[in-house]
């Protein structure tokens, strides 16, 4: 029985990948033929109607809506896959980092998919889904043994909920970090953004290589935000590029390359924040109450919170921050790069501090 | 965060008046100072540096190793964990020490930043109170017709009505809605309406939980205690030594582990817990489920090995006879325990090994050192077979058998209920924010013509948000509710 679900369980996970993968791919799709009909209208040609005899306008939301389907495909896959692995493991997905990240998964599938139906911007998911993904490859490379819990994890109802409501949070937190990274690239940051994204995922492939997943992320993060402030500096004040100018420009045109408009980025970075900056509060709280009953003590400095502690300051400073003016847009986008980086220096941070959180059987 | 900065409706008051040019005095400076400073406390940008910081101090200390509690207070303690860290950090590690790395969040620093943000929070909050309640009390009514033109949501409509039938037209539906209605009349009508005004201390009820969990965590500092070095043999009862009168008697310690992995399963202490010597309580304690006691709390830590020891004086009077918990771990796997040897002037350490090379101890053996408790010098020392006595100075000393101790901690912390009541009014004030969120609608009904009037509402909040929709909704049940035809 057991193992039957949990087969089942590694069944739904593939198919997960696959729909997810599949989605990924229909929705870039969607924004080449987007970028297409898009360009067509700015040449002054027909709306329909390409270069290859296209008729891209309807056949974008064709593709769109194809996209969607498989999209909500990998949700239910994924879903599907946690509840066989719960059933065949008696608890939550907790006991480890293959339960967690595919929960992890999930919950930034699912958070796309309902901002999806939401705002309808279906370009986000260029952003959204490959981070879905690659939780998902990670997982898969990691050991999936069903393993017994050790003493600290046996609080099933406790931890379950600790981390239902962290994967909504981190969910959110994703869909935000698309936003914003929507945002940035469209604005006179575009190329401060996309270098330090470079160079920052450049790093982790190396060390994810070399070392492990622990050092990939430790540094690419650290790489990724010097670079930022490197590139910045230089464009600043070695090629005194403008950035207000173009970003003023932009609001007027609303949106470059097809994107969606800046504002309504910056509106649906703000409300993930919302929806997932409570859930953050509350998954902190909880692990603090499994602290004081499992460790006899709610705070300890434990590397991993302090982590999580981190986060819910940058983005704590974020809300604060939008709502004066002068911090919507590019700065508050910033925060929200910031913020996703600093969640997965949480999500991964047993990895490289050790410390209370070292359970997740890695050895 | 009900934050209301930069969305109150436009202001209509005059610029303030212009200060008279006269030379400011002593207290005018004074005032400037003052005010300046509160605008400082008060202001956004500082909570939100406050916060950046924070979050910057937090990186360092999940980073960099952190002292264990009361390490760095204890200069010993201090220089063995410089030792252990200075392979690491090499050259760094004194001026790291110097600027308190290895203790950020015992730090004068970190201590400022709290301080700091928790008088912000406090500021702010009384700041932005009379604002709050004034918004709930005494609603400005007319906001100005431009409002109703810049909001970001707004409408006209030119309807065949009196200002006064349609007053209770749109009246009617909002009460409809469960809006609060409140009216103002001087040639033109001015409505406001809101619904779920307790909700704007939301955000007070928020910001002033995170002080509340400070306060909690303070006080928990300063009046609780704990001590993680709780070791018990079987058969033995320990004196809790902040709680007079408290003792807790392990009566059985089991770990158990699972056949297929090694993986530990269980760890269970089967205790007694007395108070005067009553009996009180009676708890298997388990790492998630501790023994509560009053304000009291026993929390399974670690375990490991003990040796029943049973001594007798030179007099033939039995001082110690049972378990001595070997709570702390040497080199060579050696394992040792320090104990009172009440009734005499000695304090025995005694030691065990693991290892099959150890010089002086086998295993299986145990190596009773005695010291003066006055001068702390070496009395005696020996090594004894399991089952054998021995004469150890002026002590007969028989090591009966091997068996475990538990490893228990124990704290009182009497902030704690207040971090949690912080911790839920900090997830109820967003739950409020957010499942009653204060909604407000403002109209101004204009006469026209001889039985007609302008209705323009208009509402605060971006279109696509909740309120978005709910006020599109809002205004197409007032049009259905006025007489048809109606022109916009």
């Amino acid at each position: 029985m057991t193992t039957a679900m949990a087969k089942m369980s590694d069944y739904a996970f593939v198919a997960a990948m696959l729909s997810t993968g599949l989605a990924t791919l229909l929705y870039l799709m969607y924004a080449l033929s987007g970028l297409r009909a898009a360009r067509m209208q700015t040449a002054g040609g027909p709306e329909s109607g390409g270069a290859l005899g296209f008729v891209s306008g309807p056949r974008t939301a064709a593709i769109g809506r194809y996209a969607t389907i498989v999209g909500w495909l990998a949700v239910l896959a994924m879903f599907a896959s946690l509840v066989f692995r719960t059933i065949a493991t008696g608890h939550g997905p907790f006991a480890n980092m293959y339960e967690f990240s595919m929960a992890f998964a999930f919950g930034v599938l699912t958070a796309y998919m309902w901002f999806e139906r939401r705002y309808h911007q279906r370009i986000l998911a260029l952003v959204a889904l490959p981070v879905a993904l690659i939780m998902m490859i990670y997982a898969a490379t990691i050991p999936a043994d069903i393993e017994p819990l050790v003493p600290a994890l046996q609080n099933n109802l406790l931890l379950t909920v600790h981390v239902a409501v962290a994967i909504v949070a981190y969910g959110s937190f994703a869909i935000a970090f698309a936003a914003s990274a929507l945002y940035l690239v469209q604005t006179g940051s575009g190329p401060t953004f996309l270098i330090g994204a470079a160079a920052g995922l450049a790093t982790g492939a190396g060390f994810l290589i070399t070392s492990g997943v622990g050092e990939a992320v430790l540094y690419g993060i650290a790489v990724s935000l010097a670079a930022y402030v490197v590139t910045w500096l230089v464009r600043r004040f070695v090629l005194r590029s403008d950035a207000d100018a173009t970003e003023a420009a932009l609001e007027a045109s609303g949106g470059r390359w097809g994107l969606p408009r800046p504002q309504v980025l910056d509106e649906i970075g703000y409300h993930a924040v919302v929806v997932g900056f409570p859930f953050l509060t509350l998954t902190i709280i909880l692990g603090a109450v499994w602290a004081d009953v499992a460790w006899g003590s709610y705070w300890s400095w434990d590397p991993k919170e302090t982590a999580s502690l981190v986060t819910w300051f940058i983005y704590g400073a974020y809300l604060h921050a939008r709502v004066m003016r002068g911090w919507r847009g590019t700065r508050a986008a910033w925060l929200l790069v910031l913020g996703f980086e600093a969640t997965l220096f949480t999500y991964f941070g047993n990895y490289f501090f050790g410390g209370l959180h070292s359970y997740a059987g890695l050895g | 965060m009900t934050h209301e900065v930069g969305s109150r409706p436009l202001s209509k008051a005059p610029p303030p008046a212009a200060r008279p040019a006269a030379k400011p005095s002593a207290m005018d400076y004074v005032d400037r100072g003052l005010e300046a400073l509160w605008s400082f406390l008060t202001s956004m940008r500082l909570a939100m540096v406050l916060l950046l910081a924070l979050a910057a101090l937090g990186v360092v200390g999940s980073l960099v190793v952190q002292a264990p509690q009361g390490v760095l207070d204890n200069p010993s303690a201090k220089a063995d964990f410089l030792a252990e860290v200075r392979p690491k950090y090499g050259g760094w590690t004194g001026l790291m020490d110097t600027f308190q790395l290895f203790q950020i969040f015992n730090s004068v620093l970190f201590k400022v930043l709290m301080a700091g943000l928790t008088i912000s929070l406090i500021a702010c909050s009384i700041h932005r109170m009379p604002g709050v309640w004034r918004t709930i009390t005494k609603p400005r009514l007319d906001v100005g017709p431009a409002f109703f033109e810049h909001a970001p949501q707004h409408e006209a409509v030119v309807v065949r009505h009196t200002p006064a039938e349609t007053l209770a037209i749109v009246a009617g539906v909002l009460r409809q809605r469960r809006y609060r209605i409140l009216s103002a009349d001087d040639g033109t009508i001015h409505v406001y309406a809101d619904r779920f005004r307790w909700a704007l201390f939301s955000g007070l009820i928020g910001h002033l939980a995170l002080v509340v969990i400070l306060a909690g965590v303070i006080i928990g500092a300063y009046y609780g205690y704990r001590d993680s070095n709780f070791s018990i043999a079987e058969g033995s009862t320990l004196a809790v030594g902040a709680e007079p009168g408290l003792s807790l008697q392990l009566i059985d310690f089991t770990d158990s582990y699972y056949a297929e992995t090694g993986a530990p399963e269980d760890y269970a202490s089967q205790v007694v817990l007395y108070k005067d010597g009553n009996e009180v309580a009676r708890h298997t304690i388990r790492v998630n489920d501790p023994l509560h006691y009053g304000d009291t709390t026993f929390y399974q830590a670690y375990f490991g090995p003990a040796a029943v020891m049973t001594i007798t004086d030179a007099s033939g009077n039995t001082v110690v006879d049972e378990g001595i918990p070997l709570a702390y771990s040497a080199e060579g796997g050696r394992r040792g325990g320090i104990f009172l040897i009440p009734g005499t002037a000695y304090t025995g350490e005694l030691v065990s090994t693991l290892g099959n090379t150890d010089p002086d101890i086998k295993p299986g053996q145990m190596q009773l050192t005695l010291y003066a408790r006055d001068t702390g010098s070496v009395v005696d020392s020996q090594v004894i077979d399991q089952g054998t006595t021995a004469t150890v100075g002026d002590l007969t000393v028989t090591f009966d058998r091997e068996s475990q101790f538990t490893g228990l901690s124990v704290s009182r912390d009497p902030g704690v209920m207040l971090v949690w009541l912080g911790g839920a009014l900090l997830f109820g004030g967003f739950a409020l924010r957010f499942l009653l969120p204060h909604k407000r609608v403002w109209a101004r009904i204009t006469p026209r013509g001889k039985d007609g009037a302008v209705l323009a509402v208009a509402s605060l909040g971006s279109r696509d948000a909740a309120l978005g929709t709910d006020f599109e909704k809002l205004v197409s049940d007032v049009r259905a509710a006025l007489k048809a035809p109606a022109r916009a």
